[in-house]
């Protein structure tokens, strides 16, 4: 065994590190050092504040507002879309012919930019000729036709009523996510071994023990990977709001979300100290929230497996 | 009939499909409304058509038309340049500090590395301000290196092919070290030979996630000439807004070369992303 590769060792790494150093911690630390300061894009002098940035997104309603509806999203995307994927997977799972057509079609959306993504969505959501209003209708008159009691059909007013609004831009994000997470639970899946379910069935075991007694269990380090990252990404939700809505964000704000509170703050009002202290508040809760996570839903063994 | 209802999986197949033509149809009324005419749009909607009568190819002729208001080639020239030039960046930096932190033993080599993956919980929103400024003093803004070079800075490419090539038994290593072969012969002749699959994954990964970036090109750039696809459908829509024609053939010709790749490449993709566990955003 060689001792040490010395200047080897940082001569490889230098390309990268330099681009590291210089273009993502350089920037965070920056970040942080913007936020402090009273940071005016056009002003010569960019005065020290302290918290004062903070202090003031934190008294700022349209700061909670933009909170709130984040975490209503949050709560909306991470538990159905993991569910989606997870009942997508086991159905994979369980198919013996064409597992690989479903598998691309649901993965398909995964692939799509965020731009086409709202852009059509935009056009499925219209409340007068919209796809989705169409159908709704549609059935509805199906069902009163063969006598059900149901009221007239109301169209749906998916991005122009601020209660509809986070619930339509989740939808929207499953569809487009859903099959990303899926491939890893159903990779999950395949790395239990078929012994036990074979065990199991000997030992006359339904269908629904099996899923409750083996794979959920031994899912979990899989689950908890996917919900963790899951919470991460939906947290910094930027693009569905900036396409469908964009400058207001929305009936009465309902679709404005903290990243793009950061941005409109940093880029349509130019209060750039503003915003970083926005995207600082967002990088503590994400922090907070990761932390927790693990601490809650995993001991260290399981967290390293996820890995 | 009961064992051959078992047999077929019927029971199966059947929300499985009705599942895949949800996530099918949003598509495929992106590709009709493309080519339906203004009327149609309206009227067949009312019959919920899903093919359109008469086809047209006015939508995709005045979306293509205007090249002084929408110069969806430019865009298009753009997204292709910049997604290259990332994605040999991040596969040559990330395979050559990989190596550093995977095989080679130098000093500050583990507290580095730790570092590297501390930084990968760092939100990417976090960055936008503070890089703005940076590429402004660095004179890149709304050209093609600030689209480029801070796109190398990312530790997941470097995790990534690290996780692989600590699975190169050492003995073959060694060996070349025996016959006198240096790191970088060994690197070379060695250890990117053996590495195709991780590289190819990294690579496509990554020419997917930038020709789909939208926060970066959308906040680095300014000019008409310099934006991306994405940012340009955001353009379109600013124009257009509810005529939908226009609209969904512009969405349409931004989705459909990424489609393709996708199709071609699926089993490495899908593969890759149970391996690394991302989706590659």
């Amino acid at each position: 065994m060689r001792k040490s590769d010395g200047l080897h060792g940082l001569m490889f790494a230098l390309p990268h590190l330099i681009l590291f150093v210089v273009f993502l911690l350089v920037p965070v630390l920056y970040g942080f050092f913007i936020s402090l300061h009273s940071w005016h894009v056009l002003a010569k002098s960019h005065p020290l504040v302290g918290l004062a940035n903070y202090r003031a997104a934190l008294s700022d309603d349209i700061f909670w507002i933009a909170l709130r509806n984040t975490v209503s999203f949050v709560v909306l995307v991470v538990p159905l879309g993991n569910l989606v994927s997870l009942l997508l997977a086991l159905g994979l799972a369980a198919l013996r012919r064409f597992g690989t057509v479903y598998k691309v079609v649901y993965f398909l959306p995964v692939v799509i930019s965020i731009a086409v993504v709202a852009v059509l969505w935009r056009w499925l959501y219209n409340t007068e000729i919209g796809l989705l209003n169409l159908y709704l209708k549609n059935m509805v008159g199906a069902l009163r036709t063969i006598g059900l009691p149901l009221p007239a059909f109301e169209p749906t007013p998916w991005l122009s009523k601020p209660a509809w609004v986070m619930p339509s831009i989740a939808l929207m994000s499953i569809w487009w996510t859903a099959g990303g997470n899926m491939v890893i639970y159903l990779a999950g899946i395949h790395n239990i071994p078929d012994d036990y379910y074979e065990a199991a069935t000997l030992d006359g075991a339904s269908g629904w023990q099996r899923f409750r007694s083996i794979t959920w269990p031994l899912l979990r380090p899989t689950t908890l990977f996917c919900l963790v990252f899951s919470v991460l990404a939906a947290f910094q939700i930027f693009g569905q709001s900036y396409v469908l809505f964009a400058p207001g964000s929305g009936p009465a704000r309902s679709g404005l979300t903290l990243a793009l509170y950061m941005y409109l703050q940093g880029f349509n009002q130019y209060q750039l100290g503003y915003g970083t202290a926005v995207a600082y508040l967002l990088f503590a809760i994400v922090l907070v929230l990761t932390i927790l996570q693990f601490r809650l839903l995993a001991d260290r063994e399981e967290v390293r497996a996820a890995r | 009939m009961k064992r051959w209802l078992r047999r077929s999986q019927l029971w199966l197949h059947l929300p499985m499909l009705f599942v895949a033509f949800l996530f099918l149809a949003p598509l495929l009324w992106m590709l009709s409304t493309a080519f339906k005419t203004p009327d149609d749009i309206i009227k067949g909607l009312g019959a919920l058509r899903w093919l359109p009568r008469p086809i047209t190819t006015e939508n995709f002729v005045s979306v293509l038309g205007k090249a002084e208001e929408f110069p969806i080639w430019r865009w298009t020239a753009n997204s292709v340049l910049v997604s290259l030039a990332v994605t040999a960046l991040v596969l040559t930096v990330d395979s050559l500090a990989a190596y550093a932190y995977s095989r080679l033993r130098w000093r500050g080599r583990d507290a580095l590395f730790g570092m590297l993956i501390a930084t990968m919980l760092v939100p990417g929103q976090v960055l936008l301000i503070p890089m703005y400024l940076l590429i402004r003093g660095l004179g890149w803004f709304d050209t093609y290196w600030a689209l480029i070079v801070p796109a190398g800075a990312g530790a997941f490419g470097v995790f990534l092919l690290r996780q692989f090539f600590l699975t190169i038994p050492i003995e073959l290593e060694e060996a070349a070290r025996i016959d006198g072969c240096g790191a970088w012969r060994v690197f070379r002749h060695v250890i990117l030979p053996l590495s195709r699959a991780p590289l190819a994954t990294l690579g496509i990964f990554t020419f997917m996630g930038t020709w789909n970036a939208f926060e970066g090109p959308l906040i680095f750039t300014d000019s008409l000439s310099m934006r991306t696809l994405p940012i340009g459908i955001t353009i379109f829509q600013g124009r257009y807004n509810i005529e939908y024609g226009p609209m969904m053939a512009a969405a349409a010709l931004a989705a459909i070369p990424v489609t393709i790749a996708f199709l071609l490449f699926q089993k490495q993709i899908i593969k890759g992303i149970s391996l690394t566990g991302l989706a590659g955003r």
